[in-house]
């Protein structure tokens, strides 16, 4: 049997070594894509995890507070807590570093900035809980330090200590300037010591400065309290025990849980984005595997000779579709032997495109992706080579039923016009209903699985009835074609006519790829309309100021004092909005809770409400209302993602327990799928004690303005290097611009797909031109010069990409609709206004028939080599 | 009229020449069979007549031409023009009905689509193929194939029908009908013929009957002979 697998399979993938390298590298894109998202995934949460494992060190519970920390007067009443072990008092946040030189040169980079992750502690009572170990000066080998020594150092307000691993990177030394942006606020440090890699120190390639939790309070702004208490629990401690007796203990206002929590509340975050992203990896597999199905199928056909001839000499049916499934196993194994190497490298591309987006609209994720695990490899193997057997499946067991007698008919080329069968055609109209249906149902724990499903459904359905569409293709327009591409358009019409069989599953894998391509392209295109019409009448504002440190992926910076004064000051200014923001934990996941001037918001409007409670009237008296009734408004996807609506209560927690509130009215919101609580800032006030604000909104006296006060507003703030200054205009063309580096990673990966489609048809062209052969010899026998026969190839690529743009273009919208108004609705919540791009999708329509034209110059060129004379008794 | 003189082919590879030094003349309107057993060379003499492929020496004169020394371009319109081909296997399209691939040389030449039609429906009616026309090859018998073949090959008014074991792969009376036509379109077309063939009965046919083994001509298939030209001469010029 291993023999006859070398013989018959082997020797003919080594022959044909241009369709097996497509088909297997068919396979490795589709493993790679899959691979690589799964690693992007990972670093976005490990990445998160990671930090939390390094900045919460051994400390097994921490105590927090509601939202803004917990205040500094209620930790004397703490004390009982360290009969459950050491307590460390921590300030947790971000600085941008400012690194480099002012003025680029060949030995020195150009100046920019880095965020750094900073701890505040009191180092006596934080030894405990995470490791430290300071660096000897002259650079030489380290030595443990007492935690008195570390005070030392962390005493002196002006000193910082950074990591060596960051001071050698940028060349620091002990005692160098060290310019930091501290929310909005300029600061220039020393360094006073290096750390070397141990505990925190590791944290983010180094990027972390340690201070003592009083210069920290200064520094942020947080005088009066602190981030969070973490406890080290006592040798041999029952976590759960201690967990519960604390609960019950603490009082109002503080809650206390294990550190990974947050790490699963940020995976709970992000699941939609990640299943949005898995699900779009997919396709690319989906498309491999077609290859897969595609290179076994035309090997049946072609070797249907052969195989009637071993069934004859004794091979049983059995044994033939095992050589066929092998066949099917060499391209998984190899593919996924490809795939896996091809994952490491791709992953770099997709952690880089979608980092921006996790630490814009999410969390502060890693910048490189974990290295490849053990269970990735496995996952690989376990998925590539069974869907690989899978795919190969049904023309294997085509194999299997080739009669002993086939090797006496002859390798009945001419019987492959083949009608499309009632079966077939059925399954497809199934699958399309089915498609309908899912489509209809809720989502499952707030992920659109049945959205999906309905997609899956759509697509195969739409698969199978490639044949019938390819038939009804080829019963027409041969003219059409002849006037195109002369009479080798006439004769590729002809030739596609009778290779439906074989061509089906490329044309499938090609349109389906297109389809996605479509479908995203309308998806992000209504949604971008969404967004432009949605900032357009939302930001109404002349003005938006906010730390600089918050473009990094700063925690919560604050705007300053000293810059809210000077911007109220300018004489220019009508009003000015100072809004909150702030992560909370909320049903175990993380929301935004924010808060701004609800009177400055009906004076200037703004918010569009998506409904609002029953007799509240219009707008204005619904923000009068909350103002007054404590109420708060929600965002769209809020009210989607846990189920409210304008007139239901909403629990949060608040320094004195957990409060309800009503929700007053839901408005559309496309900042964030976290969803938003916003309330009035006395309300925020009232209940959380004064706060400030992490941004500034400016109505101007006269809008037209606004770049000459921004630019007043730089010179009083002294070239405001911690502020940014946006305008109207420029803060939009923010907005699109972080929506579409959002959107990057989408485009990447359909690209992948659709090269290994295209792929799929440069490899069917080559194997239709080798399986014609006899065809194209006779076809020169009869005077058809070179140039016919190449127009012919050309033209039937053509073709094949034509179809299935035609037919992509179709699937592409009804899964546009699917996208639009079941998936992302459900995975983030806001209604997205369907908004057909004609213009993209007509220059993909181009480009797509230009690249088939392309793809078949190369089979083209083999079917030259391929036309061999007919007359063989010689 | 077809002039062959000294022409000389081998297949890379092979220690001995397909074809040697062979010469022959089939004037216009003549019915020439080749025959020989497998393997002595007449395909290979077919080919070189056809077009299909040049000589490594010696000239083949079609008319005034001599295709031995034309570009492949060249040879691919001699073939379109002045050349019909008839197969033992039919080598009709599979894709194609059969009054496509009638009209296929007359598309190839350029001629457009509903003129070729057109001429290829009337020549199917001649060669009695009305009712089959729209038919694919798969679903008409070997003798219709074949006469769908025949008609494929003088579409475009040849010069020259070069027909290779055309009656090998059917049955008696199919054989027969083929044969009758295309005796018929040689004398109501003068078209010369030049027809490789197992066959006595159908070399019987021929005006005139060439034998071949191993490349060259012989006096008669017993004697094993080398070359006689006397037999490559036409009866007419004899």
């Amino acid at each position: 049997m291993l023999r006859l697998f070398a013989q018959l399979i082997l020797r003919q993938l080594r022959a044909e070594k241009l369709r097996t390298a497509i088909t297997i590298v068919g396979v490795a894109a589709g493993i790679a894509v899959v691979l690589a998202i799964r690693l992007t995934n990972a670093s976005a949460v490990r990445g998160f995890e990671a930090a939390l494992d390094l900045t919460s060190g051994r400390a097994g519970l921490e105590i927090l507070g509601a939202g803004f920390g917990i205040p500094e007067q209620v930790l004397p009443a703490l004390d009982w807590l360290r009969a459950y072990g050491a307590t460390s008092p921590v300030i947790d946040g971000d600085v941008l570093v400012r690194v480099g030189q002012p003025e680029a040169s060949s030995q020195a980079p150009a100046r920019r900035t880095e965020l750094l992750r900073v701890l505040g502690v009191d180092i006596l009572r934080d030894f405990p809980v995470r490791d430290y170990q300071v660096g000897e000066t002259d650079g030489g080998p380290p030595t443990p330090r007492a935690a008195a020594d570390i005070l030392a150092l962390l005493t002196d307000p002006a000193a910082a200590v950074i990591t060596r691993a960051f001071a050698d990177r940028h060349g620091l030394r002990v005692g160098d300037p060290l310019q930091v942006i501290i929310s909005d606020r300029p600061k220039t440090f020393r360094v006073g010591a290096l750390l070397e890699a141990e505990g925190p120190a590791r944290l983010l390639d180094g990027n972390f400065l340690l201070m003592d939790i009083a210069a920290a309070q200064w520094a942020f702004e947080r005088l009066g309290r602190v981030d969070r208490i973490d406890l080290v629990l006592a040798d041999g401690a029952d976590v759960a025990a201690a967990e519960r007796a604390i609960a019950a203990r603490l009082p109002a206002g503080l809650t206390v849980q294990r550190p990974e929590r947050r790490g699963q509340q940020v995976e709970q975050m992000l699941a939609a984005f990640h299943l949005n992203l898995t699900a779009l990896s997919s396709i690319a597999l989906l498309v491999g595997l077609f290859l897969v199905y595609n290179a076994v199928s035309v090997s049946v056909l072609a070797r249907r000779q052969e195989i009637g001839t071993l069934r004859a000499l004794g091979v049983t049916s059995r044994q033939v579709q095992t050589l066929f499934l092998g066949e099917a196993a060499v391209f998984g194994v190899l593919g996924v032997g490809l795939g896996i190497p091809l994952a490491r490298a791709l992953a770099d591309v997709t952690v880089s495109l979608t980092s921006r987006t996790v630490n814009t609209l999410y969390v502060a994720a890693a910048a490189a992706p974990p290295a490849l695990g053990w269970q990735d490899i496995a996952l690989a193997v376990l998925v590539g080579v069974p869907l690989a057997l899978l795919a190969a499946w049904l023309p294997a067991r085509e194999a299997a039923r080739v009669p002993p007698n086939a090797a006496l008919r002859g390798a009945e080329r001419a019987q492959a016009r083949t009608a499309p069968q009632t079966r077939t055609r059925l399954l497809a109209a199934a699958l399309l209903a089915a498609a309908g249906g899912l489509s209809q149902l809720p989502p499952v724990r707030g992920l659109p699985l049945a959205g999906y499903l309905a997609s899956f459904a759509l697509v195969f359905g739409a698969a199978l009835l490639m044949p019938t569409l390819l038939q009804a293709a080829t019963q027409r327009g041969r003219l059409l074609w002849y006037r195109l591409f002369g009479v080798g358009g006439w004769l590729a019409h002809a030739a596609l006519g009778g290779a439906i069989g074989r061509v089906a599953v490329s044309v499938a894998a090609l349109t389906v790829s297109l389809a996605m391509m479509v479908a995203i392209t309308v998806m992000v295109g209504s949604f971008r309309q969404t967004v432009i019409d949605w900032v357009g009448q939302s930001l109404k504002a002349d003005l938006f100021v906010g730390p600089a440190s918050r473009r990094a992926g700063a925690r919560a910076p604050t705007v300053s004092r000293q810059v809210e004064d000077t911007v109220r000051a300018l004489p220019e200014v009508a009003a000015v909005d100072a809004f909150h923001s702030v992560t909370v934990p909320y049903a175990n996941s993380l929301i935004y809770m924010g808060a701004g001037d609800f009177a400055l918001q009906q004076r200037f409007g703004g918010l569009r409400f998506k409904e609002m409670v029953s007799g509240a009237g219009d707008a204005g008296a619904v923000l009068e209302g909350a103002r007054t009734r404590d109420a708060v408004i929600v965002s769209e996807p809020f009210a989607n993602r846990y189920g409210k609506r304008a007139g239901d209560r909403l629990t949060l927690a608040t320094p004195a327990g957990p409060m309800l509130f009503e929700i007053a009215a839901v408005y559309f919101d496309y900042s964030s799928d976290r969803g938003v609580v916003m309330m009035d800032n006395a309300t925020l006030a009232r209940h959380f004690g004064p706060q400030r604000p992490t941004g500034l909104t400016v109505y101007l006296k006269d809008g037209r303005q606004a770049a000459a006060v921004r630019a007043h507003l730089l010179t009083q703030l002294d070239g405001a290097a911690g502020v940014v200054i946006f305008t109207n205009r420029s803060l939009r063309e923010e907005v699109l611009r972080i929506f579409d580096s959002t959107f990057a990673i989408t485009y990447a990966l359909q690209g992948i797909a659709i090269i290994v489609a295209l792929l799929g048809i440069v490899g069917t062209m080559m194997t239709l031109v080798i399986e014609r052969r006899r065809e194209l010899g006779i076809l020169r026998a009869v005077g058809a010069g070179r140039g016919q026969v190449r127009a012919m190839v050309v033209a039937e690529a053509v073709m094949l990409g034509t179809i299935s743009q035609v037919a992509g273009l179709l699937l592409g919208l009804l899964l546009a609709l699917i996208l639009v108004y079941v998936v992302n609705l459900q995975s983030f919540g806001w209604t997205i206004h369907l908004a057909i791009p004609w213009g993209a999708l007509l220059q993909m329509c181009v480009l797509v028939v230009v690249t088939t034209l392309l793809a078949g110059l190369y089979p083209a060129h083999r079917a030259m080599r391929e036309g061999r004379a007919p007359l063989e008794d010689e | 009229m077809l002039t062959v003189t000294d022409v000389t082919k081998r297949y890379e590879g092979q220690d001995r020449d397909a074809v040697s030094s062979v010469s022959f003349v089939a004037a216009a309107g003549e019915f020439v069979a080749l025959m020989g057993p497998s393997g002595c060379g007449k395909s290979t003499l077919l080919h070189l007549c056809g077009a299909m492929d040049r000589p490594d020496a010696g000239r083949i004169h079609l008319g005034s031409t001599d295709i031995a020394g034309l570009t492949d371009e060249a040879l691919t319109r001699v073939r379109r023009q002045r050349i019909g081909f008839v197969f033992q296997f039919f080598n009709l399209l599979p894709t194609l009905t059969l009054a496509e691939n009638i009209a296929l040389p007359l598309l190839l030449d350029g001629v457009t689509p509903a003129e070729a039609t057109r001429k290829a429906r009337a020549l199917g009616d001649r060669v009695g193929l009305t009712a089959r026309l729209q038919a694919y090859p798969s679903q008409v018998s070997g003798g219709e194939m074949q006469r769908a073949a025949i008609a494929r090959a003088i579409v475009h008014g040849p010069a020259v029908l070069i027909a290779d074991e055309p009656t090998g792969n059917l049955d008696s009376g199919n054989g027969t009908r083929v044969l009758q036509l295309l005796t018929e379109l040689n004398s109501s077309m003068a078209l010369t013929i030049l027809l490789a063939t197992h066959a006595p009965e159908i070399a019987a046919a021929a005006h005139r009957t060439l034998h071949m083994r191993d490349g060259r001509f012989v006096a008669s298939p017993e004697h094993g002979a080398p070359d006689l030209p006397v037999a490559a001469v036409p009866r007419a010029a004899r």
